[in-house]
Order: C-alpha cells, then structure tokens, then sequence
C-alpha cells in the first residue's frame, strides 16, 4: 500500500518504482500498437495506396507508366461492362439478401421456442456455413448443371425443358444467389435468434395475457425489437454480397463471369481488369468506385438505422457483432 | 523488376512490413547457386494436354542431380493469369515456363522476364525448327526467350458412322473429297452441312467458334496488320464475311455453348470439329481411356486452306536460381525426339521437321486408326505463320467470343447484327 | 415443457455476465410458445435442405461421373469414392494443398487471438490516454473493406518477395479488427478491476498481470475466435489465388484448379470427392466444436 501511495505521490522513486511507473505508462500502448502497426500497413495503406494506383497508366507486367488523373475513372464509369457488372452485383445482392433475410427471420423465430433437441436444430441450420464458398460454387455449378444434375433431372422428370442455368442472365443470378443464401441463411438466423432471446418474456406474456395471438405478437413485438440486429445483419450482408467474387468466378471457370458477362460481378469485373487484361490504373479506379459505394450504402444504413433508434424508447438493444465475414476475403 | 518504377512509398512500407516478416518468422528462401553435380529441384509449368509427362522421366534418368518438380494447370487461361501475375510480382514464376501463341505476343513485349536462349546455344538448332515457329520466339531485339515445342495445323474431326447413316461419305477420304478436298471453302463445308441436317434433322456441328477462329488464322493478316502493332479487326471486309457466313449456317448447329460438350458428343448431337493438333487429346478426353469405335475419325482437309491455330513454347525465367539447367532442359524438350514422344503421347504436333518426319507414320486408334502423323505433316505445309499482337487472345476470348457463344444460341439472325454486337466490344475492349 | 436454452456455462460456451443477468430474470418469467408440427416440420425441411448438397456431392463423389445425368437423381452412395480421391490428388496437388492451408489457418488464428488478446485486454482493463478515440478507431476500421486494397497489397507482396509463399497469405491476416472488438466486449465484464488492482499491489508486472490474470479468464473467447479465424483463412479464395498460385496452393486454389481441370466437361465424380475432402476437416472441427461456434455467433454485445 506505502509503494502505491509513494507512487501517488512521485516522490523519491527508486529504480524499480520508476520501471514499474514506465510499465504502466506505456504497457497499454505496447499491446495495442502489433495491431495498429500491422493494420496500418497491411489494410489502411493498400486501400489509400489504391488512389495513387489509380490516377496513372499502370500496366500489370510494365509497371507505372504516365499521370494520367482522373482518367481512369471516367473510363470506368463510362464503360457499359462496369455498368453491367454492377446492375449483376446488385440483381444477386437482391436475390439473395431479401430471401436470406426472411428464411432466417422465420427460422429464428421458429427457434425462439420450446423446441425439442434445440442443439441439434441450431447446428443443422449452421451446417452449410462450413463449407467454403469455392466448394459452395462447385457443388452448386453441378447441381445447376444445365446438361444433366438434379434440377434438370427433375425438371425432366416433370417433363419440362432444361433451363440454361450458365448461359441465361436471370437463370445464372438465381444460381449465384442460391449459392450465397444456402450458405448465409443459417448464421444469419442465429444472429436474428440471439437477438429474440434478449426480449424480455414477460413482455410476450403480457401481450398473450391480453389476447395477442403468436402472429400478432410476432408482427408488434418481435419484428420491432429485433429490428436493430435486422439491420445490422442488412448492413454485413451488403459489404459481403457487394464484394461478391468466388461464386460468380467459379461458376463458369473457363471465363470471367459467363461466356457474356452474364453474371460478371463488381469484383470479377475488378479481377479481370487487373490480371487477364493488365490494367492496375483501370482495376484500382474500379476498387475505389466499389469502395465508395459500400461506404455510401453503409452511411444510408446508418442513417436508417439511427433513426429508428431514436424512435425506439427501449435502451441497451443487443446488437451482435459477427465481423468475421469481414476480414480479407473472409466472405467470399 | 515489374514495379521498378514504383513510387517510394511501396518501398518504405515494404520495408516496414519486413519487420513484420521478421517478426513473424518467415523469410523467402536463400539463393542456392548451383554446381553441374550439385542436387537441384528444376520447377516447370505447362497447360492442358501437353503429353510431356514421360520426358520428364527420361530427363532425370539421364541427369540423376536433378529433380523435376512439373505443375500442370487446368488450360492456356490459367496458364496465363498465373505468368502474368508472376511476372508482375518479379518472383514465384517457375523454372521453365509453357507458353501458349495467344498471349506469346504480350510476354514477348516484357521478354526480360525470361532468358536469352542464344545463350544456351539455341542457335545452333535454329534450322531445327520451322522458320516461322522460331521467328515468333524471338522478340524486337532479337532476343530469343521461347523456345518452340508444338505447333497447330488443324484437320477435321467427323463422325464417320453418323455421316454414313445420313447417307452422305463416312470414310475419310471420301468426306474429304465431299466437301472439296483441297479446294474446300467455308462454303462449301457448309454446304455439306445443310445436307447433313436435312437428311437426320441432327446438328452438324457443335460450335461455331471454331470456324471463325480458323478462319482467322487462314488470314495472311489476322487480328493485326504485319507490323504486330496496327489493329486489323473494324472494316475488316474477309472477318465480317466470314461472320455473315456462320450466322446464315447457325441452323445447323448444336445451338449450344461450350458446356456439356462431352454428353453432346456421346449422345450424337453434332458430327464434326475443327482440330487442332491439340484438339485430338480433348475429344478423346469426352471418353473414358482407350476407348475405341466410337465413330470419331480425322480428315485431310481443312476449309479455306492450311493455318496453324495455337501451339506452345518453352522460356525459362529470369528469376530462376538454375538458369543455365533449366536451359537445358527447355532446350531438351524442345528438341525432336521429345517432341515427337510428346505428339505420340497427347497429340501436339512438332514444330521441328526433324520431330514431325519422325512422327509421320503414327496412327490413331480412338479416331479410327487415321494416320494422324501423316495428315498432320500435310496439313501443315504451305501455313504461313501470321503475326500477333498483344490483344490477340483478348479479342478472341472477349470480343467475336460472346457474339459467336451468341450465333450458336440463335441470338442473330443477320451478320450485320452479329458484326455490330462484336464491333461494340471491340470499342469497349481494346485500347486503340 | 417450457424449457428455456440451458445457458449454464458449460465447457468453452461464451457467456457475457450480462446474458447470465437476462438468464436469471428469463427463468423468472419464462414463456416460451410451444412449438406445433409445423415448426418441425419447417426444421426438417430447412434441414434436408441443408444437408442435400453435401449429401449429393458426396453421392456423386462416390459414383461415377455419368450418373450425373442419371433421372430421377441418385441419392445412394456407390462404391467408388476412394477411387475419385486418389483421382482427385493425382490431378491437383491435394495433400500439399491440405497441409499449406492448415498451416495458413493455423499461423492466421493464433496471430489474431494473440494480437486481438493483448490489444482487447488493454482497452478492457487498462486506462491510457487516447483509449476512447482508439477504440473507436478500431470499430470503424471494421467497417473497411479491406479487400479492395488488393491491388497494393499484391505489389506489397512482390517486393516482399513473398509470391508463392505461405507468408503471403498469412502476413496479411495477422491482425483483424473483428478480434479486438470482440475480445475487448469479453474482457471488459469477466475480469473484476479489483483483480487487477490487487495484482498490481502484489508487485506484479503489467505482462505478469497479463499473462497470468487476464489470459486465463480470456480463454473461451479466444478459442472461439481463433475457431472463426482458422474458417475464415481456411475459406478464403481471392487473395490465396493470387499470389499463391497452382505450384504452392491452398485447399481452395487446389480444389478450382481441379474444378476447372477437364474444361467444360470435368470428371464430376472426381471433382466432388476432392470437395469432400476439402470440406472434411471443417467437418470435424464443426462436430466437434459447433457449440461453440454457435455460442460465438450468438454471442458479442455493443451496449447501447
């Protein structure tokens, strides 16, 4: 206690005490400073390091070539196949984020209920989480084989025409977004799920006590109380499903996204600018635009989101974090 | 080397990042140099159905130091992400490095990234090769950075059994008179082909890609003038001719897209390709091995005359640590004897005449026992070899790709809709 | 039977003391609907649908590749499976591929529970100037796609003289954001101040105090992340595909390359075996370790 106090104090330190003061002192900034350091390097200086890329001439194999400002980007915005790449990215993003969502909300809230074997369930819904979405891809691109595979198996046996899975813009998208929805749908409901078991039961009970039937109670209790978590679970599947590459790129290997760019993504469209045709400038101006748009749909969500908060009387609502979608190609 | 003309700033961090890397515990492997005797690991990347596999063998046999370490990639696309990216990061590329004609073009304008084979004595064998296969190995300055290993003279694939029941020739030599033999044109193929269809409402062929492609190659200029650097594609009167050509002929094709070719070819959905020297290994790899009797044959002949589409080199890299083995060993594979085992195990014709005399009696017995060496040494007389630029590949895969993907799904019904479609991917595509 | 979710602490399972606090009061009024057929009904369905496309791929796997055609489609294993195995790795460098990506994940997840371990502890428990702002900072990095910076990154890892190496791929996931929020939100309610505290008066050392008071109290939260972690590396594709490459790969780079390894008409039996074998060891990790998964996605809490 008398080390303490003297510290306290500072008075007539001896070495040790004046180590022991350093410790403290600057412990706290050793532990933090491997990740700062590391992520200063290794994901803040790439990305602000893609400007610089940008504003010149810069081929794959030659290197750096001529300032050419802005250019790049007016090239890209000018170009219908980023256009087409981005009208693909947002037609799966749809495809899959609204069907994901609801899939997960009902089997969240099936869930939230004295269900028998509740850790069978709950691994049975996070089983396909497991599998990488290249075996995703390839497992998918087989069952959405156009030339035989179940669905034209049993499109057959139903007696109708095969669907042209790889070759059909809309046909490809709902493959894409199959894949991503088979993949993401059970996480994503036990997240939602988390967020129903923080309500506070005597709520639900009250609201059966006053006669409210499970639909009611559903549509006026849950649905508002999670909406929080909702939209967070809205906000990571749109910085995933934006950045959208290993499914499309697999799902036709031999090309970038389709013998027509039929489903050519934002970030295929990105990987075929930098590798097959060499151009860094062009792919890095392609990074940022994407890298804006997230930003911007992350704001907009912010925003929303906010605002509901505020209507929101109800204080200290979970919002479950699970970022590790997020790290360097952890989604796709 | 690829980034030798980076800003500062990547190096200062990368410096810092070597901290990291230290820290971390990893560290790139040190230079081993190397002594003639001296055990060494030789890496080596190839694509496709190269059929090199066994010369391998006979090289570390013939050479007990040295291990050869073979990657064998999926085809010439992920061959050339792969180059490209190392090439780009200055590391990582192997030893010997397979080169496919498509992109040899681009490479060669950053050719400092691969020897000079004149320092390993490659011009002594220079009569070895055909001229022009030699000519494209050598860059602006003279240098000679890939050495040339097989060649693409194209004949044509049929299904002699199919063609019989329609009543029209099946033997080779008959299918080969039918439809012209040495004066065969595109048109008159065609021709044959319409007659194919009316008589068993079947496609005739599955893809008409390859028409076009071949087409191109038959060009004394293809996809750019002589000089490599002038774009030869919009006004173009001989390709739009020869799209217009295609799309009044897509009602006898299979209507589909590359996919599910093998059950088509199993399920007697077209009756005829285009091949390729290489293209012998992929049709019979839609079967299990060493089946035989299935109909497939191979003809001397080739509409609108003898091109060469495709083939492969050899370059060994800059950045090797065994250079002047590697060297040798590209050097090796290249010579006759190893190209002629190589067409004997996978089909690439030899771009040596020694290798092609070598192989002139070889038979096929999945295509009906057709003298394959034979045909092939016909076929590819009198090609001249057609300069490329660095676009080629790219306007092939991505410009009169999807346009023809699109005429074989009946997209077009007139070739100026087609030619119109391909010429605004041009403008998008190609820098001009 | 209106049983609630046992969130007793069991081995490993997460727990935030102020789940525990909801738990009490949920036991005082726990109303839970009992569920009607058509919950499990739903369940199963959900199920089966789960379960299908692995089932399949390993049916297929196990067959022959022309019985993809087959109608109505095959659901019964046949005999063939170690046979499209062996196929599988003699075409693509499958065993190489296996052990690279265990290394990768493994390096990858000790790297981040380490680093994320040592950072959260500090922001948790320690008071420093600049902790506020800082940790902000590491919340809105989150938010980054750092994806999009492959360009530099990739030319980063050239000067390195990285390519083909397996640093390639673990240097740059040595750290994560993700981690230090999560084992901050841990760290912040499970270690009493007064533990530190009296640590402290003890004598101990900031890193004694550290290693022996923080680290053990950390311990479910860091397997769990170092479980999201090691999937996460294990999963990734993008950037292994660049500067990895066919000679060095990992299990996802090996099992493209084999898919795309016939053109347009691969051996499917053979492809779908070696997708199986590169799902297997997640597999095993999931059966083992799913609780727990469960526990950590279900888990972490931003107070509002």
């Amino acid at each position: 206690m008398s080390t303490l106090q003297a510290q306290r104090r500072g008075a007539g330190l001896t070495f040790r005490q004046k180590l022991s003061n350093f410790d403290y002192k600057f412990s706290p900034y050793l532990y933090i400073s491997p990740f700062f350091i590391l992520f200063a390097l290794l994901g803040l200086f790439p990305i602000i390091y893609t400007v610089n890329v940008s504003l010149y001439n810069w081929d794959l194999l030659k290197g750096q070539g001529d300032f050419i400002g802005l250019q790049n980007y007016a090239t890209t915005l000018s170009d219908p196949m980023f256009w087409n790449a981005f009208g693909n990215t947002f037609s799966i993003f749809l495809l899959s984020a609204v069907p994901q969502l609801v899939m997960a909300t009902i089997i969240a809230a099936v869930l939230d209920q004295a269900i028998r074997a509740s850790t069978f369930w709950r691994m049975s819904v996070l089983l396909p989480y497991i599998a990488a979405p290249v075996a995703v891809a390839v497992i998918f691109t087989q069952i959405f084989n156009q030339f035989g595979g179940p669905i034209t198996g049993l499109l057959h046996v139903f007696g109708l025409e095969p669907i042209k899975w790889g070759y059909d813009v809309f046909p490809s998208h709902i493959a894409i977004a199959t894949m991503v929805n088979w993949r993401w749908t059970g996480y994503n409901a036990l997240i939602l799920l988390a967020a129903m078991q923080a309500i506070p039961r005597d709520v639900y009970e009250s609201a059966a006590l006053d006669g409210a039937g499970r639909i009611r109670r559903f549509w006026s209790i849950t649905i508002p109380m999670i909406r929080p978590t909702m939209i967070f679970v809205i906000i990571t599947a749109t910085i995933g499903g934006l950045q959208i590459f290993t499914e499309p790129k697999l799902f036709d290997g031999q090309s970038n996204g389709g013998s027509n760019r039929q489903f050519q993504t934002i970030v295929l469209y990105l990987y075929e600018m930098a590798f097959p045709r060499r151009d860094f400038g062009r792919a890095a101006a392609t990074a940022w635009i994407l890298f804006l748009i997230i930003i911007l749909i992350g704001l907009i969500n912010y925003g929303i989101s906010r605002t509901i908060a505020s209507q929101d009387i109800k204080k200290n609502v979970r919002v479950p974090v699970a970022g590790t979608r997020r790290t360097i190609g952890g989604r796709k | 080397m690829k980034f030798s003309r980076r800003t500062a700033t990547v190096a200062v961090v990368a410096g810092t990042a070597s901290l990291a890397l230290v820290l971390s515990g990893c560290s790139t492997d040190g230079g081993n140099g190397g002594n003639s005797d001296e055990p060494i690991t030789l890496t080596i990347t190839t694509f496709g159905t190269m059929g090199i596999d066994a010369n391998y063998a006979a090289y570390e046999k013939a050479h007990p130091n040295v291990k050869i370490e073979a990657t064998n990639l999926e085809n010439g696309g992920a061959a050339r992400d792969d180059a490209y990216a190392k090439i780009a990061a200055g590391t990582g590329l192997s030893d010997v490095v397979a080169i496919e004609e498509g992109w040899l073009s681009t490479i060669a304008e950053v050719s400092n990234a691969f020897v000079d084979l004149r320092d390993y004595g490659i011009e002594d064998h220079k009569s070895d090769w055909l001229d022009w296969k030699y000519a494209q190995g050598t860059d602006a300055d003279g240098r000679v950075f890939a050495a040339g290993l097989d060649i693409g003279p194209q004949g044509l694939c049929f299904r002699g059994d199919l063609l019989e029941k329609a009543g029209l020739p099946g033997d080779r030599d008959g299918f080969a008179e039918a439809i012209g033999g040495e004066n065969a044109t595109w048109e008159s193929f065609f021709e044959f082909g319409q007659k194919y269809t009316a008589a068993t409402g079947k496609p005739f062929y599955h893809n008409p890609s390859f028409f076009f492609n071949s087409f191109v190659n038959q060009q004394a200029e293809g996809y750019y003038k002589k000089d490599g650097t002038t774009l030869n594609v919009k006004d173009n009167a001989a390709l739009k001719g020869q799209l217009d050509l295609i799309v009044k002929n897509a009602n006898i094709g299979a209507g589909l897209d590359a996919w599910g070719v093998a059950e088509q070819a199993k399920a007697d959905d077209f009756a005829v390709y285009v091949c390729p020297s290489w293209m012998l290994g992929v049709v019979k790899g839609y079967y299990d091995q060493g089946t035989t009797g299935t109909g497939w044959d191979f003809a001397d002949v080739l509409p609108g005359g003898a091109a060469n589409w495709g083939g492969s080199f050899l370059g060994v890299s800059e950045s090797s640590e065994h250079k002047e083995a590697a060297a040798d060993l590209a050097l090796w594979l290249a010579e006759p004897e190893q190209q002629a085992a190589a067409f004997e195990a996978a089909g690439p014709f030899p771009s040596t005449l020694k290798g092609q005399e070598l192989v002139k009696s070889a038979t096929d017995a999945f295509f009906n026992d057709a003298p394959t060496g034979e045909i092939f040494a016909n076929r590819s007389k009198g090609v001249v070899a057609q300069v490329k630029g660095p676009e080629d590949s790219n306007i092939q895969d991505n410009v009169f790709g999807p346009v023809l993907t699109d005429i074989g799904q009946g997209k077009y019904t007139n070739g100026d809709d087609a030619w119109a479609a391909a010429m605004t991917l041009f403008d998008q595509l190609i820098k001009q | 039977m209106t049983t609630t979710i046992d969130r007793r602490p069991s081995h490993g399972g997460l727990h935030f003391p102020d789940q525990d606090e909801r738990a009490a009061r949920k036991r005082k009024a726990r109303f839970y609907d009992r569920p009607g057929w058509l919950s499990y009904a739903l369940l199963a369905a959900f199920f089966l649908g789960a379960v299908f496309p692995l089932w399949w791929s390993f049916v297929m796997g196990s067959r022959v590749a022309s019985d993809i055609n087959a109608v109505p489609p095959v659901v019964i294993p046949g005999p063939n499976f170690l046979e499209n195995v062996l196929k599988a790795f003699q075409t693509v460098d499958f065993a190489k591929a296996l052990v690279n990506s265990l290394v990768i994940s493994t390096a990858i997840a000790v790297s981040v529970v380490f680093f994320s371990t040592l950072a959260g502890y500090a922001f948790a428990k320690l008071s420093f100037r600049g902790r506020n702002p800082l940790m902000v900072a590491v919340i809105a990095t989150m938010a980054i796609p750092t994806q999009l910076g492959i360009i530099p990154l990739f030319m980063l890892v050239s000067e390195l003289k990285l390519t083909n190496t397996l640093g390639a791929v673990i240097i740059p996931g040595m750290v994560s954001a993700f981690g230090v929020f999560f084992m901050r939100q841990y760290l912040v309610d499970v270690i009493p101040d007064e533990l530190i505290e009296a640590a402290r008066v003890d004598g101990a050392s900031m890193w004694g105090t550290f290693w022996h008071v923080a680290l053990p109290s950390a311990r479910p939260a860091m397997a769990v992340l170092g479980l999201f972690m090691f999937m996460a590396a294990w999963t990734d594709f993008l950037w292994p595909l660049l500067v990895l490459g066919p000679k060095n790969p990992s299990v996802q780079t090996a099992l493209s390359a084999l898919n795309a390894s016939g053109g347009h008409t691969p051996d499917y039996s053979m492809v779908l075996a070696g997708t199986v074998v590169s799902i297997v060891p997640l597999l095993v990790l999931f059966l083992f370790a799913g609780k727990q998964l469960i526990s950590g996605i279900m888990s972490g809490a931003v107070k509002g």
